[in-house]
């Protein structure tokens, strides 16, 4: 079955479904963008016989149970204490989402910095998906892989490699420029560039923001014959034309599904701002969210969830906006059989749209990786680099010397296994169970597992202090109520990648065990597992990642007693040396980025063997 | 010749219990507006050991329902399905067998090869899954492999086959564990046009060899024709009419099924009287004798002539003796094997098809002439 694509693709393609979807919610419109694109039944659900109750579906019904407990009981618990407080009715929470000191001037600095940066990464986010799948310009595995640059580079990893790069006096980079700038007579003390500014803010926040458009701008384009573009410049109308009138339009539900995205993104992101905003001295929501509950004593616990009210609801009318354009419903993905693709030749041109996609590879993962490489190989942060006195020095103690930091990194990857492994495995359970039940309970099941992390990651962080820190649970500063924490707020993302991989086993399969007459625990064994496997390792790397790199949940709920990698990254920079700072986002990026890439070998080779056969479904 | 013979063994056998009932069936599905529409309305079937029956409907005709529920993929609502006399499904006993416990083969559209197994465990599968002794696994693998014409490939993936070597493994794994039924779902529709043509010819072979009893959904008649003893005309969930392919060719019972199996010519009428088991229908083109589709039709019933293209013939002037029908004509494309002539009479558009070719000219006028026993006079629609 000549594919016509490069292996890899099949694996890149369940991992960035995972990666992508980071919310059930989106994934529950989105839906069809990714998985017309894979074995999908409409009917399938209908189609099964009824099945005796087995071992494995009381197992189906306790995880299913376990998982919804998990997250609906700490949302429950924010809700109710809006209104609600030491046994009576106390609407303090409510009045202070309105009330509260200078909550205009947090809602603004939020907006400006998650709108501005949205609307660059929608323009060049879609201008890479579009070079990539429409134009010779494609770099094969590179351009397929960008989207995995959030994952290779965590965003916490990220912020603190531009703030050595870019910051106003010592930044690396600034110092380079200064040094390129004064032989043409321009002499500068700080500068050119600072980080800890609006645009330094808006620039992190766009360059970790256009992965997920490029990924959905991607999959929306992949679904649209390229013979109705082609169609538009026969009938006279040229590339720009036809652009606007065709191409745009038919995307368009892949755009929506992207601002929601970035919008839920943006409102929980709470690294990237804890460290460039901070500095900057912009305060936004997630921001002091988590100082209300961690870095003030008492917490202002009251204050906290009505801030986190705020958040819902702008998801939430994020949401309403992207339902409206989802509406018209014209922009049905289009396309017959045999889906070509042609590809647009750009000639002279072909250079520049790559170098757009390599400058962007450049700037969001190259040259922070450097920075964060050279300020730990120097040992101190300095824009005056030693060259001959590098050394591994920092490393050593941050990985053998500093007994904090070598406890949460132990924690944070003992967290991370753990977590993936139950994680993964309560998605594959639950997404065959969904899968089995259809519709009716299969739907509810799904949306209430999925949506209280849909709504806000930080909200439901904030819903885990209420609900187990204390009595009856009194988790507080334990491994246990971070292991939860992770599996509630990263099981969304763990489940898109098992549905996926479900969706990739095509219904025939099944039932043609059966009528082969294998019983339902033969089919799973030999069948449905492993068709789900690279799916599932796909997800299971997606998961660790995710977790080891968590600085949401750790904020709130890590402590002395609990250190993980993301706790104690805003622990030494508040207070640490910049060396220690960096050697601890390399190590952070460098376990992330062996997994991906191991993931990728693993994957790889299970998929030469057994490309998907296309009539499977 | 062929044909004939299979019949005739097959009338001896049809005193023999048969492999597949099915009575009343019924299975309703609910749309998403929630209205209910019954997918398979009360059919009954029977197929009998080594016999070949072919469900043949346009698309949401309900064929493929109806094979789901013989096989237990889908739950019907009514009925009872009995295997070799075992109630596999019945309403009333509230019997609901699941499908690994019929005791079938099935090929699917899609071919449903696992892709992470090798050809031979593909088709070893059955096997296993049914516990057949260790030691006769290979042995049974092999010759499957072989009877389906490839048994160089069993260390093979699917994914490095063709879609017609892809066909015979799954068709293997149908017929390796010796099931008496085998259900087939449009198996050749994703093959290309040639190796649909041969591996049609190979299953027909293999059928008769092996013997198994085989119900084949397919909407194509040409591929229905060619398979079946029998075929099932199905009609929005309901059989229209079961029988021979030529007696569903030469003596359809309803429009439909004339107009679906075969091309067909239809002019409508209203019938004057009935005499020597001939029925005079008046049409606008004028009087045509035909045989009755069905019984009980009377003087002033709506109804339509059905016939042939190829069962008629052109002339300049009227031959004496059948139905002849003044024309005129339109146009006369060489088809290859067949000449298709387009003539338009009073009535509507006709088609005739001849095997010589001809010199008539656009314009010219002519005489359609057919027996009597090529027109077949069916109940209006």
């Amino acid at each position: 079955m000549p594919d016509g694509r490069i292996p890899g693709r099949n694996f890149l393609a369940r991992f960035q479904r995972g990666a992508a979807a980071h919310t059930g919610l989106v994934r529950a419109l989105a839906g069809h963008i990714f998985m017309s694109a894979s074995a999908y039944f409409p009917f399938s659900s209908g189609k099964r016989s009824i099945r005796r109750p087995s071992l494995l579906a009381i197992i189906s019904y306790l995880v299913v149970a376990f998982f919804a407990f998990l997250a609906i009981y700490p949302l429950f618990l924010v809700l109710l204490r809006l209104v609600y407080s030491d046994g009576r009715f106390d609407p303090a929470p409510l009045l202070l989402m309105v009330t509260q000191p200078d909550v205009g001037r947090l809602l603004f600095n939020t907006i400006v910095v998650v709108g501005a940066s949205s609307l660059l990464a929608l323009i060049i986010g879609s201008i890479m998906a579009w070079i990539n799948e429409r134009t010779d310009a494609g770099m094969g595995l590179l351009s397929e892989a960008l989207p995995l640059v959030p994952f290779l580079l965590p965003p916490i990893a990220g912020a603190i490699g531009w703030v050595l790069l870019l910051s106003d006096r010592a930044g690396l980079l600034n110092a380079l420029f200064r040094k390129m700038l004064l032989p043409l007579g321009i002499e500068m003390k700080s500068g050119p560039f600072n980080i800890y500014s609006w645009t330094g803010l808006i620039f992190v926040y766009t360059v970790y923001a256009i992965p997920y458009v490029y990924l959905l701008v991607s999959a929306g384009l992949r679904n649209v014959d390229s013979s109705l573009e082609e169609q538009s410049r026969i009938c006279g109308n040229g590339l720009w034309k036809t652009m606007w009138l065709v191409t745009i339009p038919a995307v368009r539900p892949s755009l929506g599904a992207a601002l929601l995205l970035l919008v839920w993104f943006g409102f929980a992101l709470y690294s990237v701002p804890a460290v460039i905003g901070t500095g900057a001295q912009i305060e936004v929501l997630p921001v002091r969210l988590v100082n209300l509950l961690s870095f003030t004593y008492p917490p202002e616990t009251a204050q906290a969830i009505g801030l986190g009210m705020i958040v819902v609801l702008i998801v939430g009318g994020a949401w309403l906006l992207q339902t409206r354009i989802l509406a018209g419903g014209r922009h049905a993905t289009v396309g017959g059989k045999g889906h070509r693709m042609s590809r647009i030749e750009l000639g002279r041109w072909r250079w520049a749209a790559r170098s757009v996609v390599l400058a962007y590879i450049l700037l969001a993962a190259v040259l922070p990786m450097i920075g964060l490489m050279l300020v730990t190989l120097n040992g101190f942060w300095t824009p005056n680099i030693k060259w001959g006195a590098l050394s591994l020095a920092t490393f050593r103690e941050v990985l053998f010397e500093d007994a904090v930091t070598v406890t949460s990194l132990k924690n944070s990857i003992l967290l991370g296994i753990i977590g993936a492994t139950i994680g993964m495995a309560a998605a594959a359970i639950i997404s065959l169970f969904v899968r089995e039940r259809g519709r009716g309970v299969g739907r509810v099941v799904d949306g209430l597992i999925k949506l209280p992390a849909s709504i806000s990651t930080i909200v439901l962080a904030v819903g885990f202090v209420l609900a187990f820190s204390g009595p009856p649970f009194g988790l507080n500063g334990t491994f246990l109520i971070l292991l939860l924490a992770y599996l509630a707020l990263y099981l969304p993302q763990g489940s898109v990648a098992a549905d996926a991989a479900a969706a990739q086993v095509g219904n025939e399969l099944t039932e043609a065990s059966s009528i082969s007459g294998a019983g339902p625990t033969r089919t799973l064994l030999r069948v449905s597992l492993p068709l789900m496997l690279a799916g599932l390792v796909a997800g299971w790397a997606l998961l660790f990642v995710r977790m080891i790199g968590d600085l949401t949940a750790s904020a709130i709920l890590a402590g002395t007693n609990n250190p993980v990698v993301g706790f104690r990254i805003l622990e030494v920079y508040q207070g640490g040396s910049f060396a220690t700072l960096a050697a601890l986002s390399t190590v952070l990026t460098l376990v992330s980025a062996a997994i991906v890439v191991l993931m990728l070998v693993v994957t790889r080779r299970s998929d030469r063997s057994k490309t998907a056969i296309r009539a499977g479904g | 010749m062929l044909a004939v013979s299979d019949e005739a063994s097959l009338t001896s056998q049809a005193a023999s219990r048969p492999i597949l009932q099915v009575k009343g069936l019924t299975k309703f599905f609910v749309r998403s507006d929630k209205s209910v529409v019954p997918a398979v309305d009360n059919v009954d079937m029977e197929v009998h050991a080594g016999e070949f029956v072919v469900l043949l409907g346009p698309s949401g005709c309900g064929k493929t329902t109806l094979l789901r529920c013989i096989g237990g993929l889908e739950k019907p609502d009514r009925g009872t399905i009995l295997i070799e006399g075992k109630p596999v499904y019945s309403s009333q006993q509230g019997i609901s067998l699941l499908p690994e416990d019929r005791h079938l083969g099935m090929v699917f559209q899609s071919y449903a090869l696992w892709p992470h197994m090798s050809v031979f465990d593909n088709v070893a599968y059955p096997l296993r899954a049914r516990k057949t002794p260790r030691t006769e696994i290979a042995g049974r693998v092999r010759e499957a492999l072989t009877m389906v014409g490839i048994p160089e490939l069993e260390k093979q993936y699917p994914s490095q086959m063709s879609g017609g070597q892809q066909q015979r493994v799954a068709l293997a794994r149908a017929i390796v564990s010796r099931s008496r039924l085998i259900l087939f779902d449009e198996p050749l529709s994703n093959v290309d046009a040639k190796v649909r043509e041969q591996l049609r010819e190979e299953l027909v072979e293999m059928q008769r060899k092996l013997n198994f009893a085989a119900v084949y959904v397919t909407h194509d008649q040409e591929e229905a024709m060619a398979l079946a003893h029998r075929i099932a005309a199905l009609r929005k969930g309901k059989v229209a009419q079961i029988g021979a392919p030529r007696d569903l060719y030469l003596t359809p019972q309803s429009l439909y099924v004339a107009n679906f199996v075969g091309k067909a010519n239809a002019l409508t009428g209203k019938v004057i009287g009935t005499q020597d088991g001939l029925i005079a229908v008046a049409t606008a083109a004028g009087q045509l004798n035909g045989v009755p589709g069905i019984s009980g039709l009377e003087a002033g019933n709506s109804v339509s002539v059905v016939f042939r293209p190829e069962r008629c013939s052109l002339s300049i002037d009227p031959s004496p003796g059948g139905n002849a029908l003044q024309t005129v004509l339109e146009a006369s494309r060489f088809m290859g094997s067949y000449t298709q002539h387009t003539l338009r009479t009073s009535a509507g558009t006709l088609i005739v098809h001849t095997v010589e070719e001809t010199n008539f000219t656009a314009g010219q006028q002519l005489w359609l002439c057919g027996e009597f026993d090529s027109f077949c006079v069916l109940p209006s629609e």
